[in-house]
């Protein structure tokens, strides 16, 4: 019955945290995704904050710990259908009986027969650049964007694949020793009836090649932090060794430059409200790997804000030797034979102009609404804020619903509230528990 | 060191082209962006708006508004549209208000009061003309003087004349 | 294509080899120069910095007479250009402001509507007749050249505020190359050229040519090209002063576009002076001759 089903658009944190909450207290639940894993941007994290009360030996993921055994619940509970490489196409209805239309886009594998062996992957002749790994690490047509990915099955991109292209390459279907290749699927569209629906969709990243003086996709060395996030992974390109795009050495110097595209009436006006806070992580996380290298964080207002961030950004200056500026740096130039960098900065405490070489710079740039996001909004019928993000109903008293009944929304696809990760996690739960509420749903166990 | 203006950083925010010192987060782009600041440590653009926010206004007025190119490299980077190089037109306009005016500035002003144009024309200029068949130059000094009249150019220059910048060397 | 030409005051007094050569190479695109009556100075940064209704003013009356004479301006100095684009943007988004200016225009019998549009000319070369007609144009291909341009700032900043500047950045280099000379990168390339300094404090003005200087020659380059008059003085006579007061010679001529737009398209030179030079173009314009 529609009042007992939930429809969850997006399979980040916020979106399992809410598929979870809901299906445990009996509600059936649809966690719709789009790309082939659920598991979202925290799925791309090295390490969370904060980090205190874990081994600090501990050479994994933070996400590891605290993402993936929700990511398996969410896979095998009972109340959980899992929805990927699916995109939510038409809305009808209101609160406590919306008509969904889904399109499952196919991923020409047989689910119960892909037994994740990697044969096909490993024979596939085309590689593309991973959108998980930023396009720092390639994939093949047939592929599974991480090894965690749930569910743990490949997918073909009929877009790059050679099979749909010219009709030529069997690979795939031909080393696979579970028979599970299947070129004739079709999308297959679904129709579901659900009483609520919550929309944690997340964020998309600034390209900074929009701010020239930067050096982003010109200058080697220049990277974003989510790519630096990869690069520090231990299942990312380069397996977690610290090391720089040009030559593949160690950095012996590591810039931040902070509010890239944020709080910048050129581009985005807000501040993205969690850089300040994964950059000291970051710092300090290269630092611990070898205190020798030298880091520097150029700021404007270091927005350490919160329990326990702080003191964290102390700790980073007097333990771990982080070195903060407070300067927004007018331009970066390369170096022609090093391609080191240059960074141009006037130190605003005490006037002096100067540039400083180091090995790598890592911009932190705005975190923006998804691609999609206005297509979706329209489907759904919700106000969008003038920047693009989910409209709350009332930033104070209704923060997770949206502006029609029935829909609700959590984690950064609301905008930069504060927008880390355990407040995605509360709104999640928010969300679940406002669905409760407008269902009057009794809730079980 | 004079006595602060809390009124100096509104002063300058109401006057044409200084809103924007309202906006100034004093992030220093637009400093680590000035190719002259890299040359002279006096100018300083962020220092600028932060002396003009703080209410230094004899300090700001006189010669530091002077050094800026106009090259706009700041306005371009400005993420706060605080836009400095704005703003220094506003400040440069106050100074001329009170006859401080660097000599350089001082004469094209009264070329164009005199005759219209920035650099005026001399006999030479109009025989080479005529040799190299160009046609003759078609200025009206006369609506230019009545221009700058009207908004009180005229006074102004007068008023500076009396008061001799120090900005150029 | 009609333009109403505005000169502007330096190119007037001190350029007649940029004035003779545009005059006379335009046409051959399609371009007709239509002289404005009684103009005034355009109001540069000097008079922007004095007075804003002044500034705004005297602009305005200009583009009000091309408005009389239903023509686009065509602007080849950056800072008129600056000036006149800056004044109509301005006027169109204020129209309280624009009877303000309106105001002091009627003492002198003219009234700006706000319909004039400015154009630069590296936008007319590079839009309105484009790359390709000027490529088909070359009969003399200029191989000898390794140019390091100078766009300039106002042509092209501030991009942020005005959108409409439709300058880009590649649009000179673009430009020369069809021309079939090669172009250099170097250092500081979008640095400005310190000219607004001149006569204000001439060590800095110098200083800030002296290192564009440099950082051509250790590029390559063997001549330099610019299309704003006064950038052309920083580098041409610039030259000159740098070596008087520093010893230090470059030996890099500086040309006009529009000297390079002309020996490229095969016109007649014979009989034309290059008078604007004051570092020596001998031995390349030589080269160019001959070939």
């Amino acid at each position: 019955m529609a009042r007992n089903s939930v429809l969850v658009i997006g399979g980040g944190i916020a979106g399992i945290q809410a598929s979870l909450e809901l299906a445990d207290k009996g509600l059936k639940v649809y966690l719709a995704e789009k790309s082939p894993s659920i598991g979202g941007r925290m799925a791309q994290l090295e390490k969370v904050f904060p980090v205190t009360d874990c081994s600090r030996d501990c050479v994994g993921t933070c996400w590891l710990c605290i993402l993936m055994p929700r990511m398996i619940e969410c896979y095998r509970h009972p109340n959980v259908e899992l929805l990927t490489c699916t995109e939510v196409k038409e809305v009808k209805g209101k609160l406590g009986d919306f008509t969904v239309n889904i399109v499952k886009y196919p991923r020409y594998i047989e689910i119960d027969k892909c037994v994740n062996c990697g044969v096909c992957v490993e024979k596939c002749p085309v590689s593309v650049p991973n959108e998980f790994e930023m396009g720092l690490k390639d994939r093949k047509a047939i592929y599974i964007p991480f090894p965690q990915a749930i569910p743990d099955i490949v997918t073909i991109d009929a877009e790059n694949c050679l099979h749909f292209k010219d009709d030529g390459c069997h690979i795939c279907e031909e080393v696979c020793k579970a028979e599970a290749i299947d070129y004739e699927q079709e999308p297959e569209q679904l129709t579901l009836n659900v009483g609520a629906i919550i929309v944690a969709t997340g964020f998309d990243l600034f390209n900074p090649s929009q701010i020239p003086a930067y050096g982003y996709g010109e200058f080697k060395n220049v990277m974003t932090a989510m790519e630096f996030e990869r690069i520090l992974s231990p299942f990312g390109p380069t397996e977690g060794r610290l090391q720089r795009p040009s030559d593949g050495r160690e950095p012996n110097s590591v810039a931040f430059i902070l509010c890239v595209g944020s709080r910048d009436k050129r581009f985005y006006s807000y501040c993205s409200s969690i850089c300040c806070k994964y950059s000291l992580k970051m710092a300090v996380s290269i630092k611990q790997r070898n205190p020798k290298t030298e880091v520097y964080l150029f700021y404007t207002d270091l927005r350490a804000f919160g329990k326990g961030f702080q003191e964290f950004a102390n700790e980073a200056k007097k333990i771990y030797g982080v070195k903060y500026v407070r300067s927004n740096p007018g331009e970066l130039l390369e170096d022609a034979t090093t391609r080191d960098l240059k960074i141009w900065y006037e130190d605003t405490t005490s006037g002096n102009i100067q540039n400083l070489a180091v090995n790598l710079a890592v911009l932190c740039n705005a975190c923006i609404p998804r691609e999609g996001t206005s297509e979706l909004a329209k489907v759904l019928g919700i106000e969008l804020d003038n920047f693009g993000f989910v409209k709350q109903l009332d930033e104070i008293t209704h923060p997770v619903d949206t502006t029609v009944p029935g829909v609700f929304a959590a984690g950064y696809a609301l905008g930069p509230r504060t927008g880390d990760i355990p407040d995605s996690i509360t709104q999640a739960s928010a969300a679940a528990e406002r669905i409760f509420e407008v269902l009057h749903v009794k809730k079980k166990g | 060191m004079s006595a602060v203006d809390p009124n100096f950083m509104h002063e300058v925010a109401n006057t044409p082209r200084g809103e924007g010192v309202l906006t100034c987060i004093q992030c220093g782009r637009c400093t680590s962006s000035c190719p002259v600041a890299r040359f002279l440590d006096e100018h300083n653009p962020r220092r600028l708006m932060e002396m003009i926010i703080l209410g230094f206004r004899p300090e700001v007025l006189h010669k530091l508004p002077w050094y800026c190119l106009s090259c706009f490299t700041c306005l371009d980077r400005c993420p706060q549209r605080g836009d400095v190089g704005e703003v220094v037109f506003a400040i440069r306009s106050l100074a001329a208000r009170e006859g401080d005016i660097p000599d350089g500035v001082w004469e094209q002003a009264k070329n164009l009061l005199d005759t219209g144009r920035l650099i005026p024309t001399t006999g030479f200029m109009h025989r080479q003309r005529e040799n190299l068949g160009l046609p003759e130059i078609s200025t009206s000094a006369k609506d230019a003087e009545t221009i700058m009249k009207r908004v009180g150019f005229d006074k102004m220059i007068l008023k500076a004349r009396t008061r001799k910048s120090e900005v150029t060397e | 294509m009609k333009y109403a030409l505005f000169l502007g005051c330096l190119i007037s007094a001190r350029e007649p080899s940029y004035e003779l050569y545009a005059r006379r190479v335009l046409p051959h695109f399609g371009v007709e120069l239509v002289d404005m009556p009684e103009t005034t100075c355009c109001a540069p940064f000097s008079i922007q910095s004095l007075d804003y209704i002044g500034w705004l003013s005297i602009a305005a009356r200009n583009l009000a007479i091309a408005e009389e004479m239903g023509l686009p301006v065509l602007a080849f100095c950056n800072d008129c250009y600056e000036s006149l684009l800056m004044t109509s943007i301005i006027l169109r988004d204020d129209p309280e402001l624009q009877g303000k200016v309106n105001d002091v225009l009627s003492e002198v019998g003219k009234e700006y509507k706000g319909k004039v549009e400015v154009r630069h000319l590296l936008e007319v070369l590079h839009q309105d007749i484009g790359k390709k007609k000027i490529k088909d144009a070359v009969q003399r291909p200029l191989t000898q050249l390794k140019a390091a341009t100078q766009i300039g700032c106002h042509a092209v900043r501030p991009k942020m505020i005005h959108p409409t500047l439709a300058v880009g950045l590649e649009t000179l280099d673009e430009l020369v190359t069809a021309l079939g000379a090669e172009t250099v990168d170097y250092e500081k390339k979008q640095v400005c050229c310190g000219g607004p300094l001149r006569g204000v404090n001439d060590e800095i003005s110098r200083q800030m040519t002296r290192q564009k200087l440099q950082g051509m020659k250790r590029a390559g380059a063997n001549c330099v090209v610019t299309v704003c008059p006064f950038c052309f003085i920083q580098f041409d006579l610039g030259q000159l002063e740098i070596k008087r007061a520093l010893g230090e010679e470059y030996n890099l001529p500086v040309f006009h576009l529009v000297e390079l737009l002309s020996l490229a398209s095969g016109l007649e030179i014979n009989d034309w002076k290059m008078r604007d030079h004051r570092t020596p173009i001998d031995p390349i314009y030589e080269k160019i001759k001959g070939s």
